[in-house]
């Protein structure tokens, strides 16, 4: 790294520590002025005035709201996050446990899909307005337009219930305590369908950028050169093109790889997936205040860094990029 | 035994039957004594089964969450169980005495009881779970008995003396595994219960011992080999899956990959009739939920509502047929009042009913001098209702639309609307699933005591204030004598039919949904599986 580098990336750093605690004093706000009371998912039905004071006393929300957040950001400070209303254990353990499924299912339906439709935008855009491209264009229109819910429910029903390949949810075998290679196949297998929901929406974008970056390029007097001097067209495109083509790209994934720790509600759901999203949706619900700090801030913290590092892959890309 | 996963095929097929036979063949386990005509259990087997959201923990003596209880309950025992008509039988204690005043019980501890970690269990156990954790951390038998419990006793092992303020006849009703878990005292003392680690790792004396969990995934959990009633239970494995969305879980039970759902809904008993292979029971109760009661609010508060005669109109005005049809699918019955109709000790069917009659609401809404304005519109009133009552918002707001009442429908997350309703009392028309429990002492009086109302969640909502029918309730709740107490409720839901403080609209049921190759569920109960078994080898 180039010096300019370092004190760019070591500045971005220090900006992201106030911008954390602005995102922790604006969020910590906000879900305490919501209406709703953490103590009602406590008591049940049956709480008496009694039980209600010692539990606000007991989790300290009987104090005014500016010592709780400077209570929080003083904890926060010192790695210590609080406990989660509804697991009673402490949240960084609460989000630990829901971390490796959230990026297993995140990963590699990003991973997936940004390689497959890097390819497909290239395939297409060197075979414009052919009944491929057509066929791609109008596939992915469809994928992108399609609700989460209602993709995965119409995959389930194909896939799962009328050809019976995947399983319905979960994402292992109830039944069945595999082992080794069988694990990861059962693995495999319960990963296919959310994976394919999750990828339609994100397979279509990076194609159409792609085709659409690609189409531009080639059409450049440099890539004209290129071609002029008996380069072989796949060597144009991938070679000279591509790179070019690819930096919007990089940046949709890179705001995508931010979000790669906040799981993906929908999905989740319908399959059953262990993951983040559907964490954080219950503590909403839930009203599970610490819990959703917790989330608040490790997403926070996931889509600056996201953020920093998708600026310095532009610089890297595109030597005219720079920074001081 | 487990079953294996197989592509696109149903469940059943003849060679299951041979199965049967093998697995009935070679098992050695003893059963219990099979009635004539009833197939006879046999033991193994995995059973799996959905579940809407994830418990987090497995301490069902903090907390009186649905979830938490459907799979912690099943780790423990309370000191009594309930039966089908949700009356006691032994569980922890073989048998009871009550004192000739009603304010002395005595229970005598099954003998030889072991914890899952070998330790015995004994009557300190009982005594350190209502004081250190029950009494502090269940709200439902906290806020019950905290008011009337003069002190608990263990003077030897196996004998554990409850003392009352008052005569207390509800308290067998409140002191199942859902209502009063014991726990370990030596796994819990000195530890903050709703943050100790054996929370996650709990060791109960109940059917089964819990092995794993995966969090916001699956728990899991294994038979109790030395469970201390004979021959129980019979499944070896019993998996909880976390599937939160209805429909998949339905798909899931279909494909055979679950074989018993808690949260299958109403809309779906169409489908599941249909089902090859699936039975559906509909029990008048839950784990923590018994008898539940869907009832509109109505602020006493907010004019016109003060006046019992719009109150009466509102009732007249609505069709709770089309309701039970429409949004229940036929799973309940309508409600004629504040005591279920299941309750048999309590319910009176005597009392002043509200048909469907529009003719009769205009007459009644005139005579209470509510007229129309230009636009035809008599009132409006503000009605926040949680989302999941979105269909009885539909249906409130047309109906009394004919009758000229403006409905102005606000549908919030069930936190967000159990605020407003309760604590902000910012509301005309409010709609909540009051459950009766076991004893109208447990759950019914808490709804209509004027001095039950607080900025507290399921308190008297209506601010409903009638002197005699505290003075009722106190009667009721003070005597041991059934006929006495049955006769100041008849009194009471007579009052309260006349006054309407809330219309009591549907009374609801749950729906489970099961595979039909498993039987003898305790569908009522947190010990759904104790004496659940499978013929088909799980």
């Amino acid at each position: 790294m180039s010096p300019h580098l370092t004190r760019y990336v070591l500045r971005r750093l220090l900006q992201a520590v106030f911008l954390l605690l602005g995102v922790v004093v604006v969020n910590f706000s906000l879900i305490h002025l919501a209406p709703g009371d953490p103590i009602t998912l406590l008591a049940g039905d049956g709480g008496d005035a009694a039980y209600f004071a010692a539990m606000r006393a007991k989790y300290g929300l009987d104090r005014p709201i500016v010592v709780q957040l400077a209570l929080y950001l003083r904890g926060a400070f010192q790695g210590e996050f609080g406990y989660s209303f509804a697991y009673g254990r402490p949240v960084s353990d609460v989000i630990l446990a829901r971390l490796p499924p959230t990026l297993l299912l995140m990963g590699v339906s990003l991973a997936l899909s940004t390689v497959a439709g890097v390819w497909l935008g290239l395939v297409t855009a060197r075979r414009a307005r052919s009944a491929l491209d057509r066929s791609v264009l109008v596939g992915t229109l469809i994928g992108y337009g399609m609700p989460a819910f209602w993709a995965g429910q119409l995959l389930v029903l194909l896939f799962s219930v009328r050809l019976g390949w995947f399983p319905v949810q979960g994402m292992e075998d109830a039944r069945q305590d595999y082992r080794g290679l069988a694990r990861l196949v059962d693995l495999l297998r319960h990963l296919a369908l959310p994976v394919a929901t999750l990828s339609l929406l994100h397979l279509a974008l990076i194609t159409r950028l792609t085709r659409t970056g690609m189409r531009e390029e080639l059409s450049k007097d440099y890539a004209r050169t290129a071609h002029a001097k008996g380069l072989p067209a796949g060597r144009v495109a991938t070679r000279h093109a591509l790179r070019n083509a690819v930096l919007p790209v990089v940046t949709v994934v890179g705001g995508d790889v931010g979000t790669l720790f906040t799981g993906a509600v929908l999905t989740e759901i319908i399959f059953a997936w262990p993951g983040l999203g559907r964490l954080l949706y219950d503590a909403t619900l839930n009203r599970d205040y610490p819990l959703l700090m917790g989330i608040f801030l490790l997403v926070g913290t996931c889509v600056i860094v996201a953020n920093i590092v998708t600026d310095v892959v532009y610089a890297w890309l595109d030597p005219r990029v720079r920074y001081s | 035994m487990a079953r294996r996963f197989r592509f696109g095929t149903r469940r059943g097929g003849s060679w299951r039957v041979v199965y049967l036979v093998v697995v009935g063949v070679l098992t050695s386990i003893p059963v219990a004594a099979a009635q004539d005509g009833t197939p006879t259990p046999v033991a193994g087997g995995t059973m799996v089964v959905s579940i809407a959201s994830d418990p987090g923990h497995f301490n069902p003596a903090i907390t009186t969450g649905f979830t938490q209880h459907v799979v912690a309950d099943s780790i423990f025992n309370g000191l009594v169980g309930l039966d089908e008509n949700l009356q006691p039988v032994p569980d922890l204690a073989d048998r009871w005495d009550i004192s000739e005043d009603g304010t002395t019980y005595t229970f005598h501890l099954h003998p030889g009881v072991r914890w899952h970690d070998g330790a015995p269990f004994t009557s300190a156990d009982v005594k350190f779970s209502f004081e250190e954790v029950l009494l502090q951390y269940h709200s439902r038998t906290a806020a019950g008995l905290t008011p009337v419990l003069a002190g608990i006793d263990a003077p030897n092992d196996l004998t554990v003396v409850m003392r009352f303020t008052q005569p207390y006849a509800p308290l067998l009703q409140r002191l199942d595994v859902t209502e009063a878990p014991i726990v370990a005292k030596h796994v819990y003392e000195g530890t903050d219960p709703t943050t100790a680690e054996a929370n996650l790792e709990p060791v109960g004396t109940g059917p089964y011992r819990f092995v794993e969990y995966a969090q916001g995934d699956q728990v899991t959990l294994e038979r109790n080999e030395d469970y201390f009633k004979d021959g129980l239970p019979y499944l070896d494995r019993v998996v909880f899956r976390v599937i939160p969305e209805a429909n998949s879980a339905l798909q899931a039970l279909q494909q055979g990959e679950v074989d018993y759902a808690w949260n299958t809904t109403p809309a779906q008993t169409e489908i599941l009739a249909s089902a090859e292979g699936i039975a559906t029971v509909n029990a008048p109760a839950s784990p923590g939920g018994a008898l539940c009661i869907n009832t509109l609010v109505f602020n006493l508060e907010h004019p016109p509502l003060d006046r019992p005669e719009v109150r009466q109109a509102i009732y007249h005005a609505i069709d709770r047929e089309r309701m039970l049809e429409q949004i229940q699918f036929g799973s309940g019955r309508v409600a004629t009042g504040p005591i279920s109709s299941r309750m048999d000790a309590f319910y009176n069917p005597d009392v002043a009913t509200y048909a469907y009659d529009v003719d009769r609401a205009n007459a009644l809404l005139d005579g209470a001098g509510l007229t129309a304005d230009a636009d035809g519109t008599r009132a409006t009133l503000v009605f926040p209702h949680p989302n999941t009552f979105d269909r009885y918002g539909e249906i409130i707001r047309e109906q009394l639309g004919e009758v000229g009442i403006e409905v102005e429908d606000v549908s919030l997350d069930f936190n967000a609307a159990t605020d407003r309703v309760f604590v902000e009392r910012d509301f005309d028309l409010g709609i909540v699933s009051y459950c009766n429990g076991t004893d109208p002492e447990i759950g019914v009086r808490r709804v209509y005591d004027s001095r039950n109302i607080r900025p507290i969640p399921f308190s008297n909502g209506a601010a409903y204030r009638n002197p005699d029918v505290d003075r009722l309730f106190d009667e009721a709740a003070t005597t041991l004598d059934p006929a006495q107490r049955a006769a100041a409720y008849a009194e009471i839901q007579a009052i309260l039919a006349e006054e309407v403080p809330y219309v009591w609209l549907i009374e609801t049921e749950g729906l489970r949904a099961f595979s039909a190759e498993f039987h003898d569920f305790q569908h009522w109960s947190g010990h759904f599986a104790e004496t659940a078994w499978t013929g088909a080898g799980g």
